[in-house]
């Protein structure tokens, strides 16, 4: 896939007729385009074939134009400059009827936008031509060797559910009046299954997934034998009786709690009044071994980008240090309104979405103490590898959860018989300042990492 | 791009999170309807409805076909997605207008698919080799076989009316400012509102290789309510209510009108600040009516999809057999008018239709596409949905719903000594769907003791086995609702779904909750 110089234009076109627009209305229009640009290939396999291969190639254009600070949004796949002159007049006229805003805003150079041009904006490793350039019959093969090590890792495996190899690669092209545009590249690729394991009457499934920007990072093989392996080893699961006990978090799971916790660090979350972090800034809301970082520049990183959805430079923002909060996650809306400046988090799900303050590669900070060494130092606890439903489980007003589970018993310090049909229940804000180990062993699922996390008790709710 | 990569898992009703993607303007879709000459939205045939002509559609159907597939479709759509929302007190409106031409060939029941942005013919044709190559026969280069395309026609239609570019854009903001008003000042303690407008215009073409051709037009409309107050306590709450329908803004009057929706959100809300945590443990669940359906088509629905079941889900090889408690019947039905899983035709070409799938506590039935139905020796139930022109289609429910039984609802809680009552799980949930493991937070829930509903709970969840829970049924009251929602089913396409159920018992379910720890319960107060 290459970068493609009309796609560039498009976007600026799009920008000088909304400004060509507005002077025939007699007022100023500001205005930016974001034009995506994707190829990507997905292929399922069952039982040793195909069962569907879909290919998608697609392009579009999205644009945000501002009059009198008010601000509208639109998108269109159609990059005809007919269609996108039509669909930003539409804008600029019906834009009058929104609600004005003073922090709407389309960045300027002191907004922290970046210009780079045709050049393009620096490179940070997040693009490996070999996703495109692997033929689809190599890319059939590695699903297929996916499902295969899967099926062959033990006796007990009973069929395979699921095998999907999906890779994608995508340009975006940004242009804004203020003299903010470049483009940039990605490329991802990576797997997912999930196999059913069966031992006399007990029946699991199990299932694991991963993505990586290169395709030389990419194991197909030991992401099937990862996901048998979490079917074989929850064979004879049971509930276990109610109870209050130490916690241990896998990094799997991990990586969806501190999503959640990012979400509601989001300073637009915040000045909506939905967070209970509001006015938490520079007070303690976690334990002292607990650092959570959102870095947009991370080397190979999923989430890595030179800039975000509004051409503002990323960055690394230390959100929690040791245990105190530093700052929240802005894009430029949230930044004017919050006197503060912009963190490079707008993020874009794509053209057709005008996006909000999101994450880039959220991680926990890794501690010095081995995994194993977290679980020798508790007696009786639960390890937590599966939850059902987080996002719902948890009430993001009031940081109550009760969360569906499954899991391993600890006793002696050691992981003992898997478990199912329990909840774990609790408050998310005392669960952080509860927080009592950090493993060594950061692992990351594509944009999102963590180490092993120990947490000091939990209510768990069973038969 | 890789971000929501790969999630098998159906997320439903998952709270106002997903709002902010959608989006156009009036402007925009009168142009799409007018040059259509679309007034009335019909479902069946019209020359209206034509976005590509007969000629080229059944040429791109015989390129699908030269290389020896077993079958093949070419489906065309445009749309255009308008919303209004306010968040914040801030009102603002977006835009979308896509097109695309979806185009697959099956061999062997293996899907190839692929789609072009283009309705260039040349663009089309050249989609459809790339796509007849993929699913090439070895030795196979036959000339391309001659499609003779029939038109259908349906009794079903979905009017819109009127329809989003009727109303002025100004009218519409004031309609709107009006609702955002409301939400605001429904209670002293609301600190945050969001209300969302969507109107939607998905105008389709289908043509398929055993020669049907179909073209429609749907019109979705749906709005969706989130209001978050504060306690004197500093404690936060959220509720949302909402509704959606395949029908003009005609259909929401009565229950469905905006403003109930704004009030229902505002009022479940603060009721949340006066509950008590709910109890955890297992005991008796009664479900009021319904849009509590969501449950049984999160739980047990998609296991009885034909592709769900090929792959083992749990109700793989339970036709005639006993799947739910006797009384229980599960019907999905795609017929209802207005409901937002009603159609005139499926996204292949298949005529819909209402589907029994439990009767009486016996499986009857799978919901069945083209392919996955062939592959369970079944013929197409209808059921074969696509999100878009991007995607194949896949066997999906329509509108699920538990059908009516026989004891008076006011019974079923009276008859409880004790355990919670359910109005509306509308917390959000997931399930897997092969194994039916589910999860869902309780919206509004209320104690039951002593046979009567007593005060509201919060941070209810339930779970379980969706079919234990159906076999755990054991009362079914004669109050069946069917709930017309805007709630979108994400079984890794998005589709619009309608739920429905009287007020139910199920005896036995986990709950979750930071209450205290319910043991022994004894559900019936009295016998049966």
């Amino acid at each position: 896939m290459d970068y493609k110089k009309e796609y560039l234009d498009i976007a600026g076109y799009a920008v000088e007729r909304a400004g060509k627009a507005g002077r025939s209305a007699g007022a100023p229009v500001e205005a930016e385009a974001y034009v995506s640009d994707t190829e990507s290939i997905q292929v399922n396999v069952s039982a040793g074939a195909v069962e569907q291969m879909n290919a998608v190639k697609e392009a579009g254009i999205g644009v945000r134009v501002l009059r009198e600070g008010k601000m509208a949004f639109g998108s269109t796949n159609d990059l005809s400059k007919k269609a996108v002159g039509e669909l930003v007049d539409g804008l600029v006229k019906k834009v009058v009827y929104h609600t004005a805003d003073e922090f709407n805003v389309i960045p300027g150079p002191a907004e922290g936008g970046l210009s780079a041009g045709t050049a393009g904006y620096t490179d940070l490793g997040s693009y490996d031509d070999q996703v495109t350039a692997v033929p689809v019959q190599e890319k059939i093969r590695m699903a297929l060797r996916m499902e295969a090590a899967g099926l062959a890792y033990s006796p007990r495996i009973a069929g395979s559910m699921m095998a999907v190899y999906q890779d994608g690669t995508s340009y975006t092209y940004i242009a804004n009046s203020n003299g903010v545009g470049g483009w940039f590249r990605q490329s991802g690729v990576g797997a997912g299954a999930e196999f059913t394991a069966a031992e006399g009457e007990a029946r699991e499934s199990g299932s694991y997934q991963n993505g990586y920007v290169k395709w030389a990072d990419f194991d197909a093989e030991a992401i099937g034998r990862r996901a048998a392996e979490n079917a074989v080893s929850m064979l004879g699961a049971k509930p276990v009786a109610s109870a209050e006990m130490p916690l241990v978090v896998s990094p799997e799971i991990g990586v969806q709690l501190w999503s959640f916790i990012a979400g509601m660090l989001s300073a637009d979350e915040v000045q909506k009044g939905r967070s209970l972090f509001a006015g938490k800034e520079g007070t303690a809301v976690a334990a002292g071994s607990f650092t959570l970082i959102d870095d947009g520049r991370f080397k190979g990183g999923t989430g890595t980008a030179p800039v975000d959805g509004e051409g503002v430079a990323t960055q690394t923002t230390p959100l929690i240090v040791d245990g105190t909060l530093k700052t929240f996650l802005y894009d430029c809306y949230s930044a004017k309104k919050g006197k503060a400046r912009s963190t490079g988090n707008r993020s874009r799900g794509g053209y057709s979405s005008s996006g909000g303050v999101g994450t880039t590669n959220l991680y926990l900070k890794p501690g010095e103490i081995e995994p194993e060494a977290i679980l020798a130092g508790i007696d009786r606890g639960f390890y937590l590898t599966v939850v059902l439903g987080l996002f719902a489980a948890i009430d993001a007003a009031s940081g109550d959860f009760s969360i569906p589970s499954a899991g391993f018993m600890i006793e002696k310090g050691r992981k003992t018989y898997p478990v199912r049909g329990v909840t774990i229940g609790g408050n998310l804000f005392e669960l952080l300042k509860s927080v009592e180990k950090v493993g060594s062993d950061l692992t990351w699922f594509q944009s999102l990492g963590s180490p092993t996390v120990s947490v000091s008790h939990v209510k768990l709710g069973g038969s | 791009m890789s971000k929501k990569f790969l999630s098998r898992r159906a997320f439903i009703g998952s709270g106002a999170a997903g709002l902010t993607s959608i989006a156009f303007s009036s402007a925009l879709l009168e142009a799409l309807l007018s040059s259509t000459g679309c007034k009335t939205g019909p479902g069946g045939l019209a020359a209206a409805d034509v976005i590509i002509p007969d000629d080229i559609l059944a040429k791109a159907v015989s390129h699908l076909m030269a290389k020896g597939a077993d079958f093949g479709d070419v489906y065309v759509e445009r749309a255009a997605f308008d919303s209004v929302m306010s968040d914040d007190r801030k009102i603002n409106t977006t835009t979308t207008i896509e097109k695309g031409v979806g185009l697959r060939a099956v061999k062997e029941g293996r899907t190839f698919y692929a789609y072009t942005d283009s309705f260039e013919p040349e663009r089309i044709y050249e989609t459809a080799r790339y796509v007849a190559d993929a699913a090439a026969a070895p030795a196979s280069s036959s000339a391309p076989p001659v499609i003779t395309l029939a038109p259908l026609s349906s009794t079903l239609s979905f009017p819109i009316t009127p329809l989003p570019s009727e109303i002025a854009v100004d009218a519409k903001i004031e309609t709107f400012k009006a609702l955002m008003d409301r939400a605001w000042s429904a209670d002293p303690r609301v600190v945050q509102a969001l209300q969302l407008l969507r109107e939607i215009i998905r105008q389709v073409n289908i043509a398929t290789s055993d020669g049907r051709i179909v073209r429609q037009t749907l019109g979705l409309t749906e709005i969706i309510a989130q209001t978050y107050v504060k306690g004197a306590d500093g404690q936060l709450q959220a509720a949302w209510d909402q509704r959606g329908a395949y029908a003009g803004r005609d259909f929401f009057t009565g229950p469905n009108a905006f403003e109930k929706i704004v009030d229902a959100a505002a009022a479940k809300a603060v009721k949340l600040l006066e509950a008590v945590d709910s109890p955890r443990g297992v005991f008796p669940v009664v479900l009021g009516p319904g849009m509590n359906g969501v449950l049984f088509h999160e739980s047990c629905g998609h296991g009885m999809e034909a592709d769900l079941v090929f792959k083992g889900s749990n109700y793989k090889g339970q036709i005639g057999k006993q799947t739910a408690a006797k009384g229980v019947t599960l019907i999905d039905d795609g017929t209802i008018p207005q409901f937002p899983g009603s159609y005139a035709f499926d996204d292949e070409g298949t005529p819909s239709e209402r589907t029994v799938l439990v009767e009486d506590g016996v499986q009857r039935n799978y919901m069945c596409d083209k392919i996955w139905g062939a592959k369970l020796g079944l013929p197409s139930t209808g059921s074969g949905r696509r999100q878009s022109f991007r995607y194949p289609p896949i066997p999906r429910m329509r509108n699920t719903f538990i059908d009516k039984g026989p004891v008076p609802a006011a019974d079923i809680v009276a008859g409880t000594k004790r355990g919670i009552y359910i109005a509306d799980v509308s917390g959000g949930g997931q399930v897997d769907v092969i194994t039916g493991n589910f999860m869902m937070g309780v919206g509004e829930g209320y104690l039951i003791e002593n046979g009567r509903i007593t005060r509201p709970i919060k941070g209810a969840t339930i779970s379980g086995m969706g079919v234990e829970a159906m076999k755990s049924i054991d009362r079914v009251g004669d109050d069946l609702a069917l709930f017309p929602s805007a709630g979108r089913c994400g079984k890794m396409q998005s589709a619009p779904v309608g739920f429905g159920m009287p007020t139910i018992r199920v005896r036995n379910i986990l709950v979750g909750g930071k209450g205290e720890a319910w043991t022994d319960i004894e559900g019936d107060k009295g016998g049966k």
